[in-house]
C-alpha cells in the first residue's frame, strides 16, 4: 500500500517552553487505510492531526501528505491544501450557526471556487448519503448531536479530499449516536477513503480502525507498521 | 466599595484590550481638539479686539474739533464732564500731500493726515510702538501699521511734503497701531504748527458708560453741548463700529470650524459608545469570571468606567494640546492685526474641553457597564462571546443565494446584520465621517475659487504702477488723493504693453474716494479706461457694466444704502451729481463700499482723473515672471509692475486647517470601522478558524473581512453627499456673511456631478481603510489558535 500520509522526525513545541507536545513522530499512513491515534489527554494527538491538516507548523520534521510537504506550505498554499486534500471532522463539529444545513456543506466548495451546480449536486448526493437530506434548510442548533456531526462529515467530504482526519468525532455524541457516526466512517473507508482517527476511546480505536497508533506524551509508544515504535530513535 | 480590586481589575482590562484603549484614546483626542479649536476661535472672535482695546486703554470715541471754534479751555472742560473717565489730546492735526519713498519701491504720491503727539502713551490711545521709535525731533514721522502701505512702510522711508512751501522732509523712524485707528501718521506737536496746521486737533474720550451705541450716542451728545455749535467737525467716531469692522477679520472662518467641531463630538460619542459597549460584549466572559470570584456589581461597573476614563483622559489632555498648536496659526494673525502681541486659547476653554469630553465619555461608558454590573456570573460565562442567535440568519440565506459575487463577498456582506445596533453606530460614525470629507472638499474648493476671485492673479496676473502708492494686490488699496500719470507716462505703458510678446488684454484704471448719500463713509470708486469685464470680478448677481451710467457695486454698498441691483443711486463729488444704475453685485468682502464703473461715468462727477495703473491679461501659455521681468526692463525703474498670486497666507492657512480637521474626522471615522471591525473578529475568531479549517485562504479571509463593512461603507457614503452638500450650502453663505459679502454662483456651489460620484466613495474608503488592519490580522491568525479560542 502506497503511503498517503508520511511524518518524519516531527516535533512540535508551543512558545512558552515547556515539553514538546509532539516529539520527533514518524509514521504513515498508507492510501485507503484507517488508522486511529490513540492516547490519553495531553498526549499530542490533536496537535498531531492539526500538523498533518496544515492547521499548525511543526517545529521541526517533515510532514508529507501525497505529493504535499505540508510544513513548507505557505499560509494560502496550506488553505489550498485543506480545501483540496483533506476533510476534517471535529468533535464539536464546529458547524457555522448562521448558515443552514446545505450552506455549511456547501461552503469549502464555493471557497474552491467549484462549479454552482456542480457543487450542488454533491451536497444533494451527501446529504442523502448521510440520511440529513431532510434537514438542508434548517440550521445546526436545531439539529441533534449526530445530525450535526453527520452534516460535519459531508462538510469534510464535500470537495473528494483524499484524507479525511476525525479528531474525537463521536467524544461529544451519546453511545449509540456515537456509534452510529463510527459505522459511517467505517462505510467510508470500507468504500476506499483514506482516514486517521484522533481518539482517547479504545474501543472506538479498536472497532473502525485497521491500525492503532499510540501516543505518550508526545511520543509514538506502539505502532504495529514500524519497528521503532516504543523506543527512542 | 473597596478600590484596590477595582484598579487591579481595571489594569488588567486595559493590558487585555490596548487596541480598545488606544481607540478610545485617539477619538477623545481628536474630538478634543477640534472641540478646543472651535470654541477657542469662537471666543477669539471678539476677544483679540477686546484685549488690544483695553491694554492700549483705546478711545471709545475720537472727535475732530475746529480749534478756532472751541478755545482750549472749553475744549479741557469736556475732560472733566461727569461721564469721561479719561481723555486725551487735544493732539493738532493737519493732512499733506507728500511723495513717499519707500527703500525698494517706486516713489508715490499720497494725501497723508498726520497728528501731532508729544508721546505714544497716555491715558487714552497707548499706542503700541512695533518698530523704531516714536519721533524726538522735527523731521521725523511715525507710520500707522494697520492703515495704507501696511506692511510696505518700513522705517527710514521718506516723507517730502509737497504741499508746504520749501517742501520738508520727514523721516519715518517708526511704526505704532493704535486699536482704533486714530491716525495714519504721528509726529511732534510742534511739527504741526511747522507744516502750517490747519486749525483742527483731534480729542480722544474714554466714558463711564460706553457698552452700547445708544450709550455712546449720549456720550457724544454730553462732548457736543459742552462745546460751541460747530466745534465738533463730523460725526465722532465710535470705538464699537471699529470693534465691529475688526470681528469681521476672523468671522468667516467661525462657522466652518464650529461645523467640523460638531461632527468631532457626535461621532466621538457614538464611538465611545460602541467601543465600550463592544469591549462589555467582549469582556462578558470576563464579567462573569470577575463577578464569580466575588466583583460586586458596582466594582464591575467601577471597573469598566475606569477602563475607558484612563485612555479618555490622556486623550482628552493630548487633545487640548493640539487644539491649541491647531489655533496657533489663526491666533498669530489675529495678535499681528491687532499689535497685540500673543494670543492663544483661553484657559477656562483648554478646561471646559477636556473636562466636558471626560464628562460625555463617562456617561457613554456608564449605561454598558450597568448592564456588564447586572449580568449574573453564570449567564456572562455561558454567554461568553457569540453574537447574540436569529440576528442576520435571514441575511446569510438569501446572499448565499447571491450567484453573481463570490462567497467570501456575501459572507462578508450578511455579516454586519448578526448585530444591527453596531451596524448603525457604525454606519454613523461613517457617514459623518464622509459628511467631513464631502463638506471640507466642497469648502476647499470655495475657498480657493474665493481666492482666485478676490486675488484677480488668474485673469490679470500682471499690473503696472504708475502713480499713486505700490500695492502688491491685483485689488486697490490705494490712498485717496493720490495722483494719476502723466500723458507721456500713459503713452509709455501702452507702447511697452503694446510692443511685449504675450500681451492678451490691458486696461488703465483709476481709484478715487467720493462722497455718498446714506454711506458714513466714501465710497471707493475703481474706473476703468475700457473693457475691463476680462479682469475677473466675480459677479453675485447682475452683470458687470457695459456703459457710461452703469455700476457694479459690493454687497456692503447694497447693505449699507438698501438698494439692490437693478436700482439708481446719486453718486456726487465737488458740487457735481450723476445718477448711476446699479446693474451688478461684485464680490468683494469687507467693510467698505466699493463701485466699479467706466473713467466716463467716473468722470462726470470727478473730470480730470488719470490713470494710475494698468491691469495687464497675458496670453495662455505665458510665463507671467518673465513676462513682467520682460516688461519692467523695458519700463525702466520709474514705473513698478508686479504680479499677484493666488498666495494668500490668510487662506493657505485656513487650507491647512481645513485640511487638517478633515482628515482629523477621517482618522476618527476609520477608527470606528476598525474598533467595529477588531470586535466582530473577536467575537467571530472561532468561526474564523472553521472558515480557514476548510480552506479559506489568507487573501479570502481579508475579502470576507473587509467586505463586512463595504456595504455599510457604500450606504453612509450616499448619504453623506446630500448631508455633505447641504452642511456645506448652509455654513458657506454664513461665511461670507460674516465677511460682510453675497457669494458668486462658483464660489457656493462647488460640486460638479463627477466630483460627487468620487466623494461618495469616500465612505466605501474609510470603511474599507479602517477594515484593512484587522482584516490583515485575521488572516495571519494561526488556524489552530482560533478553532480553540471561545
Amino acid at each position: 500500500m502506497d503511503a498517503l500520509v508520511r511524518l518524519d522526525n516531527v516535533t512540535k513545541r508551543y512558545a512558552g517552553g515547556g515539553a514538546a507536545a509532539v516529539s520527533d513522530v514518524s509514521m504513515t499512513v498508507g492510501d485507503g487505510e484507517a488508522v486511529a491515534v490513540m492516547g490519553p489527554s495531553g498526549s499530542g494527538k490533536s496537535t498531531l492531526l492539526n500538523l498533518i491538516a496544515g492547521l499548525d507548523r511543526p517545529t521541526s520534521g517533515s510532514v508529507r501528505v501525497g505529493a504535499e510537504r505540508v510544513d513548507m506550505l505557505s499560509e494560502t498554499g496550506a488553505a489550498r491544501f485543506r480545501r483540496g486534500q483533506v476533510g476534517i471532522i471535529f468533535q464539536f463539529f464546529n458547524l457555522l450557526d448562521d448558515m443552514t444545513v446545505a450552506d455549511n456543506v456547501l461552503l469549502p466548495a464555493q471557497l474552491g471556487g467549484q462549479p454552482a451546480a456542480k457543487a450542488r449536486a454533491r451536497v444533494d448526493e451527501l446529504l442523502a448519503a448521510l440520511r440529513i437530506a431532510q434537514h438542508r434548510n434548517a440550521y445546526p442548533a436545531r439539529l441533534s448531536g449526530g445530525e450535526r456531526q453527520r452534516v460535519a462529515i459531508a462538510r469534510a467530504l464535500v470537495n473528494r479530499p483524499a484524507l479525511l482526519l476525525a479528531d474525537e468525532p463521536t467524544g461529544a455524541l451519546d453511545t449509540a449516536t456515537g456509534g452510529e457516526i463510527g459505522e459511517l466512517l467505517r462505510d467510508l473507508n470500507s468504500s476506499g477513503q483514506t482516514l486517521i482517527l484522533v481518539t482517547h476511546n479504545p474501543d472506538l480505536a479498536a472497532r473502525y480502525a485497521s491500525r492503532v497508533i499510540e501516543l505518550v506524551d508526545g511520543r509514538v509508544a506502539s505502532d504495529p507498521a514500524s519497528s521503532t515504535a516504543g523506543g527512542r530513535r | 466599595m473597596r478600590a484596590f480590586p477595582t484598579v487591579r481589575a481595571t489594569r488588567g482590562g486595559l493590558t487585555g484590550r490596548r487596541l480598545q484603549a488606544t481607540v478610545i484614546g485617539v477619538v477623545v483626542l481628536a474630538t478634543s481638539a477640534a472641540s478646543v479649536l472651535a470654541l477657542g476661535m469662537l471666543v477669539d472672535s471678539n476677544a483679540p479686539f477686546n484685549h488690544a482695546f483695553a491694554a492700549q486703554r483705546g478711545a471709545q470715541v475720537a472727535a475732530t474739533v475746529d480749534t478756532s471754534v472751541a478755545s482750549p479751555a472749553q475744549l479741557a472742560a469736556t475732560t472733566r464732564l461727569p461721564s469721561v473717565t479719561a481723555a486725551g489730546g487735544p493732539f493738532p492735526v493737519t493732512t499733506v500731500s507728500a511723495r513717499i519713498s519707500i527703500p525698494g519701491q517706486v516713489e508715490q504720491d499720497a494725501v497723508v493726515p498726520l497728528t501731532g503727539r508729544a508721546s505714544p502713551g497716555g491715558p487714552v490711545d497707548d499706542l503700541t510702538l512695533q518698530a523704531g521709535h516714536w519721533p524726538r525731533a522735527p523731521g521725523q514721522v511715525v507710520w500707522s501699521g494697520q492703515g495704507a502701505l501696511s506692511g510696505v512702510m518700513t522705517p527710514g522711508a521718506q516723507l517730502t511734503v509737497t504741499s508746504v512751501p520749501g517742501s520738508p522732509r520727514l523721516t519715518v523712524v517708526g511704526i505704532a497701531t493704535s486699536v482704533t485707528n486714530t491716525g495714519q501718521a504721528w509726529v511732534l506737536p510742534a511739527e504741526i504748527t511747522a507744516l502750517r496746521g490747519s486749525g483742527v486737533a483731534q480729542m480722544l474720550y474714554r466714558f463711564s458708560s460706553a457698552g452700547s451705541t445708544g450709550a455712546v450716542a449720549a456720550d457724544i451728545a454730553a462732548v457736543r453741548a459742552a462745546l460751541p455749535r460747530g466745534a465738533l467737525i463730523g460725526t465722532p467716531e465710535s470705538y464699537l463700529t471699529v470693534q465691529q469692522l475688526q470681528a469681521t477679520s476672523i468671522a468667516p472662518w467661525v462657522p466652518f470650524i464650529v461645523a467640523f467641531g460638531v461632527i468631532a463630538l457626535v461621532m466621538s460619542v457614538l464611538i465611545v459608545v460602541n467601543v465600550v459597549s463592544g469591549a462589555v460584549v467582549a469582556g462578558t466572559r470576563r464579567i462573569g469570571v470577575l463577578k464569580s470570584i466575588g466583583f460586586t456589581p458596582v466594582q464591575v461597573v467601577a471597573a469598566y468606567v475606569l477602563q475607558v476614563a484612563v485612555p479618555a483622559v490622556v486623550g482628552c489632555v493630548a487633545g487640548a494640546v493640539v487644539g491649541n498648536l491647531l489655533a496657533a496659526p489663526l491666533l498669530s494673525r489675529n495678535a499681528q492685526v491687532y499689535g497685540v502681541g500673543k494670543l492663544s486659547v483661553p484657559l477656562w476653554v483648554d478646561v471646559i474641553v477636556p473636562l466636558a469630553m471626560l464628562a460625555l465619555t463617562a456617561v457613554a461608558a456608564v449605561a454598558p457597564a450597568l448592564r456588564a454590573g447586572r449580568m449574573s456570573a453564570t449567564a456572562a460565562i455561558a454567554t461568553g462571546r457569540a453574537p447574540r442567535p436569529s440576528h442576520g440568519y435571514a441575511a446569510h440565506r438569501l446572499l448565499a443565494r447571491v450567484r453573481a459575487a463570490p462567497r467570501v463577498v456575501t459572507l462578508g456582506l450578511a455579516a454586519p446584520f448578526a448585530r444591527p445596533a453596531r451596524t448603525f453606530v457604525t454606519l454613523a460614525a461613517i457617514l459623518f465621517g464622509a459628511i467631513a470629507v464631502t463638506f471640507g472638499a466642497g469648502l476647499a474648493t470655495s475657498l480657493n475659487r474665493a481666492e482666485a476671485d478676490l486675488s484677480l492673479a488668474q485673469s490679470e496676473p500682471v499690473q503696472v504702477q504708475v502713480g499713486g502708492p505700490v500695492r502688491q494686490s491685483a485689488r486697490p488699496l490705494v490712498v485717496p488723493g493720490s495722483t494719476g500719470a502723466t500723458a507721456a507716462q500713459q503713452r509709455a505703458v501702452v507702447s511697452a504693453l503694446r510692443s511685449q510678446p504675450g500681451t492678451l488684454h490691458y486696461v488703465p484704471e483709476t481709484y478715487h474716494q467720493i462722497s455718498v448719500i446714506g454711506l458714513s463713509d466714501p465710497l471707493s470708486v475703481t474706473s476703468f479706461g475700457g473693457d475691463a469685464s476680462w479682469t475677473g470680478y466675480g459677479i453675485v448677481t447682475g452683470r458687470w457694466y457695459t456703459g457710461t451710467g452703469e455700476v457694479d457695486v459690493n454687497t456692503y454698498f447694497l447693505t449699507a444704502t438698501g438698494t439692490a441691483v437693478g436700482d439708481t443711486y446719486p453718486l456726487r463729488s465737488g458740487g457735481r451729481q450723476t445718477t448711476v444704475r446699479i446693474v451688478g453685485e461684485v464680490f468683494d468682502p469687507g467693510s467698505r463700499a466699493e463701485a466699479f464703473m467706466s473713467s466716463a461715468t467716473l468722470a462726470a462727477i470727478v473730470p480730470g482723473l488719470t490713470p494710475q495703473r494698468y491691469d495687464v491679461g497675458v496670453q495662455p501659455g505665458v510665463n507671467v515672471q518673465r513676462y513682467a521681468n520682460a516688461l519692467s526692463a523695458t519700463l525702466g525703474p520709474s514705473y513698478f509692475v508686479s504680479v499677484s498670486r493666488d498666495n494668500s497666507p490668510v487662506f493657505a492657512s485656513v487650507l491647512v486647517l481645513v485640511g487638517l480637521l478633515t482628515l482629523l474626522l477621517i482618522a476618527v471615522a476609520g477608527l470606528g470601522v476598525l474598533n467595529t471591525v477588531v470586535l466582530q473578529i473577536r467575537e467571530r475568531v472561532h468561526d474564523l478558524g472553521v472558515f480557514k479549517a476548510i480552506g479559506m485562504t489568507p487573501r479570502q479571509t481579508i475579502a470576507m473581512v473587509v467586505c463586512s463593512v463595504t456595504g455599510i461603507g457604500i450606504v453612509a457614503g450616499l448619504i453623506a453627499i446630500p448631508a455633505g452638500v447641504a452642511l456645506h450650502d448652509y455654513v458657506v453663505p454664513i461665511m461670507g456673511h460674516g465677511a460682510q459679502t453675497n457669494l458668486p454662483a462658483a464660489v457656493a456651489s462647488v460640486y460638479r456631478p463627477w466630483e460627487l460620484v468620487l466623494l461618495a466613495l469616500s465612505g466605501l474608503v474609510i470603511a474599507v481603510a479602517g477594515a484593512l488592519a484587522p482584516a490583515g490580522w485575521a488572516a495571519q491568525t494561526r488556524t489552530a489558535l482560533a478553532l480553540h479560542a471561545e
